[in-house]
């Protein structure tokens, strides 16, 4: 199994809950999908020029979470490793009021409200994956070093 | 009532892979929105990396608080390249340390020693603040 991996990079937005959401879906999704491996890139890290993240994201697919419109995980992956495999804007799955609500919670303070918007936002994240071909699961779809030709 | 310019800028790695990311993001939060909601606020990292103008205007100048996770200090490189003021760095692993032997939970969930860790980083955070204001 190890070597069927996909990336899944959320943004984790500290500002609105869209942001707690993305980073706990994608969490629930690494903890328990068992088809393929999911490898969480730390977006920090992957934009503060982590090599080994940059190289995964360039070698395997990857989907990015966004709490917002604003899509600064997809922007910022498909700037440095090239397009990405799939993309989910939170904010279309629980409503725009509900993504850019300034109030983020802290982990232990989620409610049954947000519990089902992270068990819908991670079943679109499962979907997404369920959608890249499989040879690109292994890496043998090599979509280009993202350097555009510098 | 201090005006959102002024507050001073939270702004954690929550990075994702390991608990330390949690803790600063969990520390992070419950400082600007339990200990000093009037005096700090929390900005995006993954926006302040884009580059976008607007999140620039944000906190270029502004005296910011960096909450990292572990020693590569990913949100005070960026935050710094991005024009903030880094008035304090805040190492998760520097009060970790003080509880050797603990168990703090996952990346997903805190267990009780985290909560506990994270509201000592918290109170940290908040006295660096009130001596800004």
């Amino acid at each position: 199994m190890a070597e069927f991996k996909v990336g899944v990079i959320s943004c984790s937005g500290e500002e609105c809950l869209g942001g707690t959401i993305s980073r706990l879906a994608t969490r629930k999704v690494l903890d328990e999908l068992k088809m393929v491996e999911p490898v969480t890139l730390c977006l920090p890290l992957y934009l503060a020029g982590g090599k080994e993240e940059r190289n995964f994201a360039r070698v395997y697919p990857v989907i990015t979470v966004d709490g917002c419109h604003k899509c600064c995980a997809k922007r910022s992956t498909e700037k440095y490793s090239g397009k990405v495999s799939g993309s989910v804007d939170v904010s279309e799955i629980i409503g725009e009021e509900n993504a850019l609500d300034r109030k983020t919670v802290r982990n232990k303070d989620l409610t049954a409200e947000h519990t089902r918007m992270i068990d819908r936002v991670a079943g679109e994240i499962v979907k997404m994956i369920g959608n890249i071909s499989p040879d690109a699961y292994s890496g043998k779809t090599f979509h280009g070093c993202g350097c555009n030709g510098e | 009532m201090i005006s959102m310019d002024s507050k001073v800028k939270v702004i954690p790695c929550s990075g994702i892979g390991k608990v330390y990311g949690l803790m600063a993001r969990e520390a992070a939060l419950k400082t600007v929105h339990e200990l000093c909601p009037e005096k700090s606020e929390p900005v995006c990292l993954a926006w302040i990396v884009t580059g976008d103008q607007e999140v620039k205007d944000k906190i270029e100048g502004r005296d910011c608080i960096t909450v990292d996770g572990c020693p590569k200090m990913c949100a005070s490189k960026n935050v710094s390249d991005a024009g903030g003021i880094v008035v304090e760095e805040i190492k998760v692993l520097d009060t970790v340390k003080e509880h050797k032997g603990e168990k703090f939970g996952s990346a997903s969930q805190l267990d009780g020693c985290g909560e506990i860790v994270v509201s000592e980083i918290a109170s940290k955070i908040a006295d660096r603040i009130n001596q800004e204001k």
